[in-house]
């Protein structure tokens, strides 16, 4: 298997490869295929250019366990979600799939990557649940998807075959890991600050982000910029009323295309990722994957990756601090801000003495002000981007910025795969 | 003591001078970063039945307490209501959800 050193470090301090290779069509014609989900697929990205770094592939049982009780590879470097692929006893029996060979793994019926199947175990899906997210309740979206993954898991080192090409507007935000790195070189970046989000931004995100370009910045100089804030758009399944795609990356790059960042200092990128709200196990594993794009600080606010009550709002921010001296970025802990009416600006409860005239920004409040399709203040949202979210419900979303039962059902992928390659 | 239950109707700058015009801009309150609205107050029955009106509407009884994701045109209705009754109560929402009806038979 092809592994090319991109030149860079990444988590627990070993060199980020891709794992890309060309072949010619019909090459592995005589292999047999297992198809994935798109969270596989996802994931088989991940591990094929390096997001995952150092991983290789999908986990062993051995690894697995670890993953799950000590938060550890068997190498000893820090991992908090495991990383499998799992497929049925009844595909594995039709398939012929066995330890020792190697699998073509399709995603719409297409080939995508290469998997050298290691070892095939069956493994204690409740246990792990408890172990991940700290909880077998089944209302927990992450413990749902954990029981979800059926039959035996597969582990071995994976290599893409077939690069993903991104539609419209995706295309312009998709960067691999080397890639990150190239734009920040050519930006002059030497610090770079991750925002992680789902969200159109409005005016309390755009303050995280800036209060956190300061803090990231450090001791550089401030005449000859050399830090930038990555907005790391997280893009994988979807809920409905959750925010379509579109509008989250689109509405995001607004915020530099209309100057309420200097492009100088701001970009935005894709991050495909299905979302397992594990809380602080899941903030973590955001830490390492934005270690392998380059970033040296990334922002944590309140609940970050949580869902529901399962975790207490700054969980996350705790063990980040516990594990600090295994990570190779810097957290930034941020509190939950506020739009303050005495102050006329976003703030929050450490820095002023107005908790009586906090207006929160809820996130019910500004859903229901887009459904109204009235425009907000410029003191809750900059209005270009709400024009470019009301462009993209109408191009994208049906006439909605939130994600329908249409959405799901007629939105094209936001990748394909080229036919012909390494395949039938 | 229960939240009251309640629609948020949002004013644009149109939907506030109409309400200045009529002499009603005290019904809008400052709620988020100089956005302003209009509480409509509506009963315990009235929530069921505007519910049963409106199947994608949704009730957030955990956080604020308000009937969500009503259809665009069914709130400019409610305000065209609430300005020609003057008033943002539950005998608004029984005018409402009387002329709902009446366009769903």
């Amino acid at each position: 298997m092809s592994s090319k050193d991109i030149g860079f470090v990444g988590h627990g301090g070993r060199s980020i490869h891709e794992r890309v290779a060309e072949y010619s069509k019909g090459e592995f014609s005589s292999l047999p295929s297992l198809e994935l989900n798109s969270q596989q697929a996802n994931e088989c990205i991940g591990l094929g250019y390096g997001f995952f770094s150092p991983l290789e592939g999908f986990l062993n049982r051995n690894d697995t366990e670890l993953v799950c009780n000590e938060m550890s590879l068997s190498d000893g470097t820090l991992w908090s979600i495991p990383i499998n692929l799992n497929a049925s006893y009844e595909t594995l029996k039709t398939k012929g799939i066995r330890e020792g060979e190697d699998i073509v793994l399709t995603y719409e019926k297409r080939p995508l990557a290469l998997l050298s199947l290691e070892e095939m175990f069956d493994f204690d899906l409740e246990w792990m649940a408890r172990k991940v997210y700290g909880t077998g309740d089944q209302k927990h979206p992450g413990v749902r998807r954990t029981l979800m993954q059926k039959g035996k898991f597969l582990s071995g080192k994976v290599e893409l075959i077939n690069e993903p090409r991104f539609r419209p507007p995706y295309d312009r935000f998709w960067l691999t890991p080397r890639q990150h790195f190239e734009l920040y070189k050519m930006k002059g970046w030497q610090h770079i600050v991750a925002h992680q989000t789902r969200n159109v931004p409005h005016t309390g995100h755009e303050w995280l982000m800036k209060y956190c370009w300061f803090a990231a910045n450090e001791d550089l100089p401030v005449d000859e910029p050399r830090t930038g804030v990555l907005v790391s758009a997280v893009i994988g399944e979807k809920r409905t009323g959750d925010y379509i795609d579109e509008a989250i990356v689109l509405g995001q790059a607004e915020l530099g295309n209309a100057g309420y960042f200097n492009p100088n200092v701001f970009a935005v990128s894709l991050l495909l990722w299905d979302m397992r709200y594990a809380g602080p196990k899941e903030a973590v594993h955001h830490a390492i994957v934005r270690t392998n794009i380059g970033c040296t600080h990334h922002m944590f606010g309140r609940d970050h990756a949580g869902v529901g009550n399962f975790y207490k709002p700054y969980d996350a921010h705790y063990l980040l601090k516990e594990v600090k001296d295994r990570l190779r970025i810097r957290p930034i802990f941020m509190k939950e801000n506020y739009y303050c009416t005495v102050c006329g600006e976003v703030t929050n409860g450490e820095l002023d003495n107005h908790a009586d005239k906090a207006q929160s920004f809820s996130g019910t409040l500004i859903r229901s002000i887009l459904i109204d399709g009235v425009k907000p203040t410029r003191g809750l949202m900059r209005p270009e981007v709400f024009d470019r979210v009301m462009e993209a419900s109408e191009k994208y979303g049906m006439g909605s910025p939130f994600v329908t039962e249409e959405y799901l059902r007629s939105r094209p992928p936001i990748f394909t795969l080229d036919e012909g390659k390494g395949g039938d | 003591m229960s939240q009251k239950i309640a629609i948020n109707i949002w004013l644009n700058d149109e939907r506030f001078k109409q309400l200045e015009k009529n002499g009603l801009g005290n019904m809008a309150e400052d709620r988020l970063a100089g956005m302003k609205m209009i509480r409509v107050f509506v009963s315990e029955e009235q929530k069921d039945k505007i519910m049963l009106l409106f199947p994608m509407a949704k009730y957030d009884s955990s956080t604020t307490g308000t009937i969500e994701l009503l259809p665009r045109d069914a709130k400019d209705r409610l305000f065209d209501l609430c300005v020609k009754m003057r008033k943002t109560d539950e005998e608004v929402v029984d005018c409402f959800i009387e002329e709902e009806e009446r366009r769903k038979k």
